[in-house]
């Protein structure tokens, strides 16, 4: 037998039964079920998850998954985003059911987030450039490097590793100044801020850059244009470089993991 | 400065398997009792952005592993149980905040899942297995590794296992059969 399933993309604020086309996964077909003023996006299907071990295959399903929430944002507003492969088992009325227990909560997140956007911001500098400036605006520098080189080779040798640590924890401070900088400006600016762990892969045009920091923000589209202008600063320091990405919907700062 | 969505592959994919809203664990589909969660396309998507470097660690991972994994002592069973894998590996403790990485030898048996130390002769983390209700395969770009997430009536751990990908299929087996034992 046949167990039903419904695939969920996201909860919107929508009181209404919608279908928004065959835009799912595998061009399912895609609808809403409401509760009140509350609507879970989805799709039907048998009770299994996407399961693949083909990873075109992989990422066509999750960029499928990522477009229908798109376009529930851009229909309803600030939605809750499912992550990929959540499947409640049962009918329409099986999540009219869920909706309906997690009322208040979804309820309350859903205004929490309402207007709001998720971004990334990844930063970048360029240890050479930092590193010149540095030699360039302290003199003592400058002077300690030229006195190495007058060294005889074995004791220049040491005193050169020396020097080069000294300096890379100098450009190190001096970046990290700068980043410690911009995320107190943008959390002055934001609902929400968080420095990430770890940094996505790099793109081709900072190669030549070392990562600094990444941060992951909550805001409104009236708050974008500060905040881009602060980007944009750092941005134009030759030392730094920044990406930013966006907007997503609030997978970062949704807070509604299992119970 | 205005924000890019062009070519942000990656970022897609970090948002919607390791973010987002997940269910209560009962409501999640579920297979002879075992939530399933497209394990092996989280598999074939981690390949993507990090290598998985099993067995690469650093020479104090490998003296702890030898120590380890030289030793025959090993845990009692209970009758009836038996062992299906030992593997070498880490459990979280107190992975929501500040914690750190316990190395020790994962015991799968028929019954159990558990980190065993042999000195002092001690099972640091140990769970039944009906007691599991989601197992989940998340990236550690920073340690450069896969790790597996238990998620377990009472709690949530953090485990990593130096040959991942046969251990949790075994695991996985482990939890079909337990449940259907019991159900």
């Amino acid at each position: 037998m046949i167990v039903q399933a419904r695939y969920l993309y996201s909860v919107v604020r929508s009181g209404s039964q919608e279908n928004l086309g065959n835009i799912g996964i595998q061009e399912s077909e895609v609808y809403t079920i409401p509760f009140h003023d509350l609507a879970a996006v989805v799709h039907s299907c048998e009770a299994q998850p996407y399961d693949t071990r083909d990873r075109r295959q992989a990422e066509e399903w999750v960029l499928e998954h990522s477009y229908v929430i798109d376009q529930a944002t851009a229909k309803y507003g600030t939605v809750l985003p499912f992550s990929f492969d959540v499947l409640l088992k049962g009918d329409d009325a099986a999540v009219r059911d869920w909706l309906c227990r997690g009322y208040l909560h979804l309820n309350s997140e859903l205004y929490r987030l309402n207007d709001c956007a998720e971004y990334s911001i990844q930063i970048y500098y360029d240890y050479h450039l930092l590193a010149e400036d540095l030699m360039k605006t302290n003199p003592e520098l400058a002077q300690l490097r030229i006195k190495i080189d007058q060294q005889p080779k074995g004791r220049a040798y040491l005193q050169k590793r020396q020097f080069e640590m000294q300096l890379r924890e100098q450009v190190l401070g001096l970046a990290r100044k700068t980043a410690d900088g911009l995320f107190s400006q943008i959390e002055k600016r934001c609902r929400e801020i968080r420095v990430e762990k770890g940094s996505s892969s790099k793109k081709e045009r900072f190669k030549d850059k070392e990562h600094l920091v990444s941060f992951v923000c909550l805001f409104t589209d009236e708050e974008m244009e500060e905040i881009g202008d602060l980007l944009e600063d750092v941005d134009s320091d030759p030392g730094f470089s920044v990406r930013f990405t966006g907007p997503w919907a609030p997978f970062s700062f949704v807070r509604l993991e299992a119970e | 400065m205005n924000p890019e969505r062009e070519s942000c592959l990656v970022e897609v994919l970090d948002r919607l398997l390791n973010r987002g809203v997940i269910l209560n664990a009962d409501l999640i589909i579920t297979v002879a009792g075992v939530p399933l969660i497209g394990l092996n396309l989280r598999a074939a998507l981690a390949s993507m952005e990090t290598m998985l470097q099993y067995g690469v660690m650093d020479s104090w991972d490998r003296r702890s592993r030898d120590s380890f994994t030289s030793s025959e002592v090993s845990p009692p069973l209970q009758e009836g149980e038996h062992i299906i894998l030992k593997s070498f590996g880490y459990v979280w403790q107190n992975w929501a905040s500040t914690g750190n990485w316990i190395p020790g030898s994962w015991y799968l048996t028929s019954r159990r899942l558990l980190l065993w130390r042999k000195s002092p002769g001690e099972a640091v983390f140990e769970i039944s297995l009906e007691r599991i209700q989601i197992l989940k395969v998340v990236e550690a770009p920073e340690r450069e590794r896969s790790e597996l997430d238990l998620l377990y009536s009472g709690g949530v751990a953090r485990i990593y296992v130096s040959d991942l990908e046969e251990f949790r299929s075994e695991l996985y087996q482990a939890l079909a059969s337990a449940r259907a034992l019991v159900s």
